[in-house]
């Protein structure tokens, strides 16, 4: 065996005649960080020829494209089903689109085109549905038959976007159970959630893509596809890439193509991916060394649901692994949203097909962009939000009088005192009209009064929603309090009326 | 800490209104856990949980006294299903799911409470966990 003089590099050409020979070296991303840790970089650079990678997560930006060969007579079609999920028709007669996240007219949040997806690579039989307007070249308006995955003509999967590098950590600051997707999320803190496959990301053993790009050769599903670009919201400055692959669904298996349902957000599909990275050089070597303790990512609060959601911290990939998270100083376990035990198998998997001489590295005509960015949507309307209508609270405290509240209402001429502790928290409110009641009943005591039940908003609510709340509980105002319960202002629907009359 | 079993007590409506829990444990004198207990006048069911190495007389004693005895199954994964992500681990309040070395989510359904919890079913992505009804209800 001859070994490439230090410098000169390999080539993909050279590692392909080792592969067509049984010479080829295959580390999986994990068996590689151990080398490099026992034996340093420059012996596993000489001695390893590629290192595989896999993750299996929910990649929503998934669909397949199919089509259905032509109808006698023939058929222009304008609306699809496929077992009752509507599936788009961007093109030309029976060419169709099954978005990953649409869901089922019948069976909403629990079969989607996700499910469709894995029903048809599985061999299923699924039923089609189709309208259209009907053309002097294409008469047909209606459609209803049957098909299964060999009756296609193509069956490709084409997803925009896959394979994150690496993922925010998830948490809910809430009251309330939140369903996201990522997840389930308890009230107050009580869980986490996390997603990606940390050092054994395909991406993260390339974070500068210097091997990744237009047609590179992957596993995909379980059979072999491609890299056709960066996916959308590529974002590389934050180490957010992601990958557009193609690949032929009629060579994958649903144990690496499953259709999923996320509670009260929809369905999607998880996606099986796993990258050969050619060790062409020392540097390439270097970057497959990346250790889980290496990747940090951020805690996120996803009970703020704006596009800006609070960081509560960082967390390196490691920890979450490890099941335990600290979030606001107290350690709550922490879910792996995809699949870890997928992932090793995909590395595995491709790295015996490498060795078996089933697959051949392919150079990228195009490496990915490392410069592109991922701008916010512009906005032409303006939306307006409770901090910017907020106001002064008039506030008292649980143990006054009720005359001194009543006198407070009447000096400040306001309907609503906020009762609040020592470290003003909220506790309460008092209206005119509880005050008003209490003497007519003769009651004396402020505890007596208070609503103690207390909806409130949070100052980077949308007004919308703030007003949703008030109609929804037949109140004219809510107390303002931040994250921590303290009370930052009030709102009244005499604000919002204003806001809305300019 | 001693081993524990689970045993899930089935009450009728002929006999829920006796105090058969406490004549087993005052006749025994082997203390019992309640895990859960979903009854009312009709009957019901009582989760327990008793010591292992005691598991056989306790059983006897309450079906002497006419009470249905069973080792529930409380809840069913569906492991063609599962693709082991995870979702559902951190959402356990009994830590009955774990992960094995090779990442593998791991129920123990002894220490899994079932119905009155289900935190789990309805995030699990691949809709693999079922909870177990015990359909205690008119059945004597």
């Amino acid at each position: 065996m001859v070994i490439s003089k230090k410098g000169n590099g390999r080539t993909i050409a050279k590692i392909n005649q080792k592969i067509k020979t049984g010479d080829a070296q295959v580390l999986t991303a994990e068996e590689m960080k151990k080398l490099v840790a026992s034996s340093g970089v420059e012996v596993a650079y000489k001695e390893v020829d590629v290192v595989t990678t896999g993750t299996f997560g929910a990649m929503c930006s998934s669909g397949a494209v199919i089509n259905l060969g032509h109808a006698d007579p023939p058929i222009k079609i304008q609306r699809a089903w496929l077992n009752d999920v509507e599936v788009s028709h961007p093109g030309a007669a029976v060419d169709l689109y099954i978005g990953a996240t649409m869901m089922s007219d019948t069976q909403p949040f629990e079969y989607g085109g996700g499910h469709l997806i894995e029903d048809l690579i599985a061999g299923k039989e699924v039923e089609v549905r189709a309208t259209a307007y009907g053309t002097d070249c294409y008469p047909r308006t209606k459609l209803n038959t049957t098909i299964t995955k060999d009756d296609l003509n193509q069956f490709y999967l084409l997803n925009f976007r896959n394979c994150y590098q690496r993922y925010v950590c998830a948490t809910n600051s809430r009251d309330e159970i939140i369903y996201t997707y990522m997840g389930k999320l308890l009230p107050r803190f009580k869980n986490a959630t996390y997603s990606g496959a940390g050092a054994l990301n395909p991406l993260m053993n390339d974070p500068d893509y210097e091997t990744i790009g237009v047609g590179t050769r992957i596993f995909l599903g379980g059979g072999q596809g491609y890299v056709i670009g960066e996916g959308t919201q590529h974002d590389p400055n934050s180490r957010f890439g992601t990958i557009m692959v193609r690949g032929d669904c009629k060579t994958m298996s649903s144990e690496f193509i499953r259709g999923a349902a996320f509670t009260k957000y929809g369905t999607t599909l998880y996606v099986g991916i796993g990258v050969p990275i050619p060790i062409l050089n020392e540097g390439v070597a270097k970057k497959t060394a990346l250790l889980d303790e290496e990747i940090f990512t951020d805690i996120i609060d996803y009970g703020v649901p704006r596009r800006g959601r609070p960081k509560l911290g960082k967390i390196n990939y490691k920890e979450l692994k490890s099941g335990k998270v600290t979030v606001n100083g107290n350690r709550i376990k922490v879910s792996s949203l995809s699949s870890l035990k997928k992932a090793r198998k995909i590395a595995e998997t491709l790295k015996t097909w490498i060795a078996n001489a089933q697959f051949y590295l392919s150079a990228p005509a195009e490496n990915l962009p490392t410069d592109s960015v991922c701008n916010p949507m512009r906005q032409t309307e303006e939306i307006a939000f409770v901090n910017g209508v907020t106001h002064a609270a008039v506030t008292c405290r649980d143990d006054e009088d009720i005359e001194a509240v009543a006198q407070r209402i009447i000096s400040k001429s306001v309907n609503h005192v906020v009762v609040i502790n020592k470290q003003g928290e909220i506790k309460g409110i008092v209206t005119s009209w509880d005050v008003t009641r209490a003497v007519a009943e003769g009651k004396n005591r402020l505890d007596d009064i208070i609503t103690k039940k207390v909806v409130t908003a949070r100052p980077e609510e949308t007004l919308e929603a703030a007003s949703r709340k008030m109609a929804q509980h037949h109140i004219s105002a809510l107390p303002v309090v931040d994250r921590d319960k303290k009370v930052v202002g009030l709102i009244t629907s005499e604000d919002i009326a204003k806001l809305r009359g300019r | 800490m001693k081993k524990m079993d689970r045993i899930l007590l089935r009450f009728s409506e002929e006999n829920v209104e006796e105090p058969i829990t406490a004549q087993v444990i005052l006749e025994l004198g082997i203390p019992i856990r309640i895990v859960t207990a979903t009854i009312d006048s009709h009957g019901g069911d009582i989760l327990v949980e008793v010591p292992a190495v005691h598991v056989e007389e306790i059983v006897k004693a309450f079906r002497d006294k006419g009470v249905v005895v069973t080792f529930p199954k409380l809840i069913d994964v569906d492991c063609d299903k599962c693709f082991d992500c995870g979702a559902c681990y951190a959402l356990c309040p009994v830590d009955a799911i774990s992960f094995d070395e090779d990442y593998s989510v791991v129920f123990d359904e002894k220490t899994c409470i079932g119905s009155p919890c289900g935190l789990c079913v309805n995030a699990c992505p691949a809709r693999a966990i079922r909870l177990v009804e015990q359909h205690s209800r008119n059945q004597k």
